[in-house]
């Protein structure tokens, strides 16, 4: 096995971003047992085949990757070769420190806006069950990443983080294209829907949630509509009092509790919605929908 | 100037309509709820949540529409789908999801009871098919494979009964509903003591039986109150969405039948009379106290083609299903009568009539190479309407049908109205209203209000909208095909089971 990696702590390439751990090809030409054991990823790291064909059992489950493949480990995120073995063939491998696990994986060095992060970062921990990604424009990324990492030119450390902020917006969005293949809008708004539930605490604005979907703002709001027959947020809080109810009939918790687990930004808030639309303040709401 | 308020509690959404006195809607409103199928038998909703979008899609259409438009209300009045089943605590809080009409769980228990004596007993006295659909056949299933919860279970309720219930607080079960459990005897209007041993519960699991005219009840103090609604309000239970799909249809006099095709399909009747099917491939169920709505139900209508065009369909039309479907269809009108010899077995969601095999599977036979796409896209219509012909000669065996009316928005594409026509070689009327649920619910309130004197004169105000006459060449053609589309079905048992038990290992 060849490797022709930078690595931080190593290479003086790589002293202007410490986000970056490592960079570069490995090239695998015999196979060897006990040559590849489970990792588990502590960064965000991407692995793009060029040649070969390799069997990986990423978190437990057995992916063959082909040539302009993508592969992508979310922290927490194990891989291993299936039967402990690295095929022979090579890829590029790029392990990038993640800055706050929960809420942002994207650090400072990326130049996209705040909004920007928090649906890259949406987008990728609702797709952990989808690690590989079909990309053409990887290869040329990430050798033009080498290149510029190489080279000793104006605009360099610039140039370097704006072709990783590229990487990962491409990414994205061939994500939300491959979730969202087939042109039928009730599936597409159900996958949603699904994202919404897992987080529902969340603050969802109409913009997080169309991203999700790939589609423009207006163009999702009006589908939504149309649909539905709610709005994107009127839905949302459809989704909030039925999770709400379900809590407040289970009587597990107090009302603060369960209107911030919903999503709900104050008790006050929760409540005042809570009873217009059924007339109930949530306390009473228990109490007076049981059997008598 | 007072209206009448209709509840819709359908598979994907419910449907809220509000008629003035003369049956003209002043307003409608709909609001849609997931279905979840966490494993591949599993078809749920969750009840809180189709509570919460009725009630909040009542109160806009009474706020924006209703109200401003200086209308009382004179009568709410309930229909929802068929088959859903509900268990809920002590306290009366559910036990997890509502499971559907469509949820297939329960296939062991279903195979198990039919063809068996007590089976048979169980369909004369129900007229509801032994088939997992049937909340019958779910109990069971719950009894075997979810004994805590079945034994945590105060009542099984329908997803109607649970919303009436928090509406009102009463607990109770119309009539219409009830005789689609699979647990109602249709002949004497009491839960049924074989199917109810079957099921292992005793009747006090189950609501209290009452007609669909029911109105003894109100809605509780808040509720009037938010949603500005007066004590004398009527709250009329209601029927089921087959039942009052039938009425709103106009189907009433003998030699009448409607067909319905939305995402799944039904061809019905209305009679004074039970059906006996000794092979039992067809329903009844209960309107009123006096009249029965008879017929076969299938799985594989505009859903079909649906999935046909999200597959096959002109991708640079994005999300745009409707319009997909409008160039198909258009490109199918290219291709003549028969698809040049191209049969399609629409199968592909298992079937209910007239075959009741839930392994069903779909099949394209008799391609060649001369076929273009043309002739595949017709050939998938005409395979889904022909399963509609299927049903309508099962049901021919015991009601002579001089004329159809149809409605869902399937059926309702021109294409598909006049190839039903050429088909079934009757004419077809179709209807100047696009909801017949909802204007059933309206004739039976209507009656109530006493607004007519009885349904039958009530079903007389469905206008038809315009007749499309058969064409005798193109039925002779279809009446051929047909010939070998009932063989092949007769044909493909086996191995459809066999397909699946290879799936299933």
């Amino acid at each position: 096995m060849t490797r022709t990696m930078f690595q931080y702590d190593i290479s003086p390439e790589l002293a202007m971003f410490p986000h970056l751990q490592e960079i570069g090809l490995i090239k695998n030409t015999t196979i060897r047992l006990n040559s590849f054991l489970q990792e588990c990823s502590e960064g965000i790291g991407l692995r793009l085949v060029t040649e070969g064909k390799f069997d990986w059992l990423i978190d437990g489950k057995l992916y063959v990757v082909y040539p302009g493949d993508l592969v992508l480990l979310l922290p927490g995120q194990t891989i291993a070769g299936d039967n402990d073995i690295l095929n022979i063939g090579s890829f590029y491998s790029v392990k990038i420190t993640a800055q706050d696990q929960s809420r942002v994986l994207l650090g400072k060095w990326s130049m996209l806006n705040h909004k920007e992060k928090l649906s890259v970062n949406q987008i990728l921990t609702h797709n952990r069950q989808t690690p590989v990604v079909s990309l053409k424009e990887a290869q040329t990324l990430i050798q033009a990443l080498l290149t510029e990492l190489k080279s000793e030119e104006v605009g360099r450390q610039s140039m370097v983080n704006h072709f990783l902020d590229q990487l990962f917006v491409y990414t994205c969005r061939q994500l939300v294209r491959q979730s969202n293949l087939r042109r039928d809008f009730p599936q597409t708004f159900f996958n949603l829907e699904q994202i919404l539930r897992k987080d529902l605490a969340h603050q969802w604005t109409v913009d997080e949630m169309a991203v999700l979907t790939g589609m423009g703002t207006t163009v999702f709001t009006e589908k939504v509509k149309s649909f539905s027959g709610f709005s994107p947020i009127n839905y949302l809080i459809n989704i909030r009092i039925s999770e709400a109810i379900k809590m407040l009939k289970r009587g597990e918790a107090n009302v603060t509790t369960i209107a911030h687990a919903t999503g709900f930004y104050s008790s006050q808030h929760f409540a005042t919605t809570f009873k217009k639309l059924t007339g109930y303040t949530p306390s009473e709401y228990r109490k007076k929908n049981l059997f008598k | 100037m007072n209206c009448i308020i209709t509840i819709e509690l359908g598979t994907n959404a419910v449907r809220v309509f509000a008629f003035d006195f003369q049956g003209k809607v002043i307003g409608f409103q709909k609001g849609t709820y997931p279905t979840f199928h966490d494993e591949p038998d599993h078809s749920e909703q969750d009840p809180e949540q189709m509570f919460i979008t009725m009630l909040y899609v009542l109160k806009r259409l009474l706020n924006e529409v209703v109200y401003p438009k200086k209308y009382g209300v004179s009568c709410i009045c309930f229909s929802s789908s068929m088959h859903s089943l509900l268990a809920v605590d002590e306290d009366g809080v559910p036990l997890g999801n509502a499971i559907t009409w469509a949820d297939n769980r329960g296939k062991k228990e279903a195979g198990s009871l039919k063809g068996t004596q007590v089976g048979d007993a169980i369909y004369q006295a129900t007229g509801t098919p032994i088939h997992p659909m049937s909340p019958l056949v779910k109990i069971a299933w719950m009894r075997n494979h979810d004994p805590e919860k079945f034994s945590q279970t105060r009542k099984f309720l329908s997803i109607k009964s649970y919303v009436i219930q928090q509406l009102t607080g009463n607990c109770i079960i119309d009539h219409s509903i009830a005789s689609a459990t699979g647990l109602m005897n249709i002949h004497t209007l009491n839960w049924d003591a074989s199917a109810l041993e079957f099921a292992g519960i005793s009747a006090d699991k189950l609501p209290d039986l009452v007609p669909v005219t029911y109105s003894d009840i109100r809605l509780k103090r808040e509720y009037q109150k938010s949603l500005r609604l007066s004590d004398s309000v009527k709250i009329l239970i209601g029927s089921s969405d087959g039942c009052l799909a039938t009425l709103g249809a106009g189907v009433w006099e003998q030699g009448r039948a409607t067909i319905t095709i939305e995402d799944s399909g039904a061809f019905r009747v209305i009679g004074d009379k039970i059906i006996e099917d000794p092979a039992q491939r067809l329903f009844n169920y209960r309107l009123t106290d006096r009249l029965i709505v008879s017929g076969g139900p299938t799985n594989n209508g505009g859903v079909i083609f649906e999935w046909f065009a999200n597959q096959f369909g002109d991708a640079s039309l994005g999300y745009d299903l409707d319009k997909t479907i409008r160039e198909m269809v258009k490109e199918a009108s290219t291709a003549t009568a028969g698809s040049d010899g191209l049969l399609f077995l629409p199968y592909l969601l298992g079937e209910r009539a007239p075959i009741w095999n839930a392994n069903a599977r779909g099949c394209y036979f008799g391609l060649h190479i001369r076929h273009e796409r043309k002739h595949i896209i017709r050939a998938t219509i005409e395979g889904i309407l022909f399963e509609m012909l299927s049903i309508g000669k099962t049901l021919e065996n015991y009601r002579e049908i001089s004329s159809l009316s149809i409605n869902g928005s399937f059926a309702s594409i021109p294409f598909c109205t006049q190839m039903i026509a050429d088909m079934f070689n009757r004419p077809v009327n179709t209807l100047s209203h696009g909801d017949s649920i909802g204007v059933g619910a309206f004739l039976l309130s209507a009656t109530e209000l006493g607004i007519f004197p009885d349904l039958e004169q009530a079903s007389k105000v469905v206008q038809m909208h315009e007749t499309f006459l058969p064409d005798p060449k193109a039925h002779q053609v279809y009446r051929q095909y047909f010939e070998i589309f009932e063989s092949l079905i007769a044909k493909l048992g086996d191995e459809f089971d066999q397909l699946a038990a290879l799936q299933s290992k």
